[in-house]
């Protein structure tokens, strides 16, 4: 293990926040990770359960509580869960993809780790005490929303950091001789990806900076006002940038299933220009509602409506390939196939699933846009992205933690999981094209005046959260088991 | 997995690139800010509403922080050719100057903001040309710092030739430093 001081003498936890070894990090990342995502599925659950009254307040006493827990499930799920994960497998298995020694800067990357970690503590405790991303009636407290904003801040610094090694890695650590071209799937997913977070996440920096500066000390002019924050910063939760939480995900399926299978993807070179042009097709920082010019709408812009559709067919190829590797291979299988190669396949399928949803939801007959249908569509994304994501941490338990871990109950919660985002999406889109309103808050008139079988669907919706939320246990239970089987191994 | 073997030796300046992708993480930043600041200024414009106060931002104060920033850029230039001929006095030389240069923009662009009279809470104009310019000052210092430490190092005999990676990665981001500058120079303080 790489430390900056072990001397034998030193705890477990001192090693651990003074290790720069790359495993090490990803440990952190990736149960850091997978906390807020049981965190983001928490709240998700709770405000699933208080539609299931969309006339008055249940669980929560106001519409002001929901929407900081509505808030909350998506910042968790996508800034402390999905990305970190990535991270975690970016950090360790991408520069062994790549045949480099070991990540480049690896204090720059416990650094990032770090503050990573201190940022996502103050976003949870700004949420928690009554502070969040704004609120629709001003009914938060203002402290507690600056401490959640410099929370965002940190997680954002940390994330960017933890991607400029990794990146770095790739271009300047990668084997003498070995080309862009070569590299493992996961890798230039990581790449394409990586480069599109560092052109968005620096934007959304500077949409939490204006309203930090904005909300502190005075009244808001405008930038700061509580019920003005959330929409400046929802641009990231949403099509086109959502999406490229979903692209490493291709990658590791292509990896997974091409390693289980034994055969290499037919067509690599256009499997590469896929994944690329989705990587492209996902950036969303142009896509600010908050700033739109009065009469033009950015949802309505040509550019907003063409990239959902064209990414589409993007999906579909990668799928594609996903099919051919399947067919050709699939007899070395077995009879049941791998947990990982099982949750891979699930992920490219919800993937392509949720452009396939967010393409409809751009069709302007329909009005779709402020409906549960963009909900329904966050959640195949980010559910694909949770699953796969699983999948890898799964396939490359051994170089992690150095066993294989329990794949049968990654594979229980994969499935489990799938049930719920299947649930999910399919009955909060149906809520939508009958009027739901995406937040709902605890009264008609926000929720939009939906039909009345819209309660059924809520219903639904509700066991697919749980199944979700069951799945998110079970996967943290795997992943505990999993560390503390390799610690008694080191013991 | 592709090819899993180990190799030796690492491909050259990683500095450089890990410099080019923070570089390029604060342009986005200010891609941001400037997108913001701009869409929201062309909607006031359009409704015939004044950005500032007639007379509040003066054209001198930004010029002469250009010019300090053009100026900084070329001593910086001067930097890396010093250093990459070996040639240590001018390269001292070259950094303290650009440097020095630095913390002139931060004085001068001190003093004017505390001078302008104009409160961060004025408008939304004020609140974001605070915030940019704030931001910018921010990204000043951090490259003030990033040559003093440049210069230890210099001092220290190991900005070589053979060694030029820090101050290549320095130039770059201090060339970002004065494009930015360019665009608020243009856009805040001449276009108003």
């Amino acid at each position: 293990m790489t430390t900056t001081d072990s001397d034998g003498s030193s705890t477990a936890v001192e090693e651990a926040i003074t290790s720069t070894d790359p495993v090490t990090l990803s440990k952190v990342w990736g149960m850091g990770g997978m906390t807020a995502v049981l965190v983001g599925l928490v709240a998700g659950l709770l405000v699933s359960l208080e539609r299931l009254d969309l006339e008055s307040a249940g669980i929560f006493g106001s519409g002001d509580e929901l929407f900081q827990f509505w808030s909350a499930h998506r910042v968790a799920l996508v800034l402390l869960g999905v990305l970190p994960i990535l991270v975690a497998l970016g950090t360790t298995i991408v520069p062994k993809q790549c045949g480099a020694n070991t990540l480049l800067f690896p204090r720059a990357a416990a650094f990032a780790c770090w503050t990573w970690l201190i940022g996502a503590g103050m976003t949870v405790v700004g949420f928690l005490v009554d502070g969040g991303l704004g609120t629709p009636d001003g009914g938060g407290q203002r402290q507690a929303t600056a401490l959640t904003l410099m929370g965002i801040l940190l997680v954002i610094g940390g994330l960017m950091v933890a991607t400029m090694c990794i990146l770095s890695t790739i271009l300047s650590g990668r084997a003498a001789g070995m080309g862009l071209g070569d590299i493992g799937y996961l890798s230039w997913t990581t790449l394409v990806s990586g480069t599109i977070w560092l052109g968005m996440l620096p934007v959304l920096a500077a949409n939490a900076v204006l309203a930090y500066v904005d909300l502190r000390g005075r009244p808001a002019v405008r930038f700061g006002a509580e019920d003005a924050i959330w929409e400046q910063l929802s641009w990231v939760f949403t099509h086109p940038a959502i999406y490229l939480l979903a692209l490493p995900v291709l990658g590791i399926a292509l990896d997974v299933i091409s390693s289980a299978t034994g055969s290499e993807p037919a067509n690599r070179g256009v499997l590469l220009v896929s994944t690329a042009a989705f990587g492209f097709l996902s950036f969303g920082a142009y896509a600010q509602t908050f700033f739109d010019t009065p009469g033009t709408p950015i949802m309505e812009e040509a550019i907003y409506v063409l990239a959902a559709f064209a990414i589409v067919p993007v999906a579909l190829v990668v799928l594609g390939g996903v099919l051919d590797l399947l067919r050709r291979g699939g007899s070395d299988l077995g009879s049941s196939a791998p947990a990982p190669v099982a949750l891979s396949v699930i992920a490219v399928l919800l993937t392509v699933a949720g452009t396939v949803l967010g393409a409809l939801r751009v069709v302007a007959p329909w009005d779709l846009l402020e409906t549960s249908v963009t909900g329904a569509h966050f959640t195949l994304v980010v559910g694909a992205a949770i699953i796969g994501s699983v999948a890898g941490l799964s396939h490359w338990g051994e170089d992690l933690l150095g066993s294989p871990g329990f794949p049968g109950l990654m594979l229980l919660g994969g499935l489990a999981a799938a049930l719920g985002v299947a649930l999910i999406g399919a009955a909060d889109a149906v809520s939508g094209f009958l009027g739901q309103a995406d937040f709902t808050g605890v009264d008609l008139a926000t929720a939009g005046y939906p039909d009345s079988a819209t309660g059924a669907l809520n219903t639904v919706s509700t066991l697919g959260a749980a199944a979700f939320l069951i799945a998110g246990l079970i996967w943290m239970v795997g992943g505990v088991r999993h560390l503390a089987a390799d610690s008694e191994g080191a013991g | 997995m592709a090819d899993m073997t180990p190799t030796a030796p690492t491909r050259p300046r990683s500095l450089v690139i890990a410099s080019a992708f923070g570089t390029a993480a604060v342009l986005a930043y200010f891609g941001g800010l400037f997108g913001i600041y701009f869409s929201i200024r062309a909607d006031a414009m359009a409704w015939g509403t004044r950005w500032f106060p007639e007379g509040a931002i003066e054209l001198a104060p930004g010029g002469m922080n250009m010019a300090t920033m053009a100026v900084s850029a070329v001593t910086m230039g001067w930097a890396v050719h010093s250093v990459l001929n070996d040639d240590r006095v001018h390269a001292y030389l070259a950094i303290v100057l650009t440097a020095v240069m630095g913390i002139a923009m931060i004085n001068q662009t001190a003093f004017y903001i505390a001078d302008i009279g104009l409160p961060i809470d004025t408008s939304q104009a004020t609140t974001l040309m605070f915030v940019i310019v704030g931001s910018h000052l921010v990204m000043v210092s951090v490259g003030v710092l990033w040559l003093g430490l440049l210069l230890l190092r210099a001092l220290g005999g190991q900005d070589t030739s053979r060694h030029r990676d820090l101050v290549s990665a320095a130039a770059l981001y201090w060339y970002a430093v004065t494009a930015i500058y360019a665009v608020i120079w243009i856009g805040i303080y001449i276009a108003k």
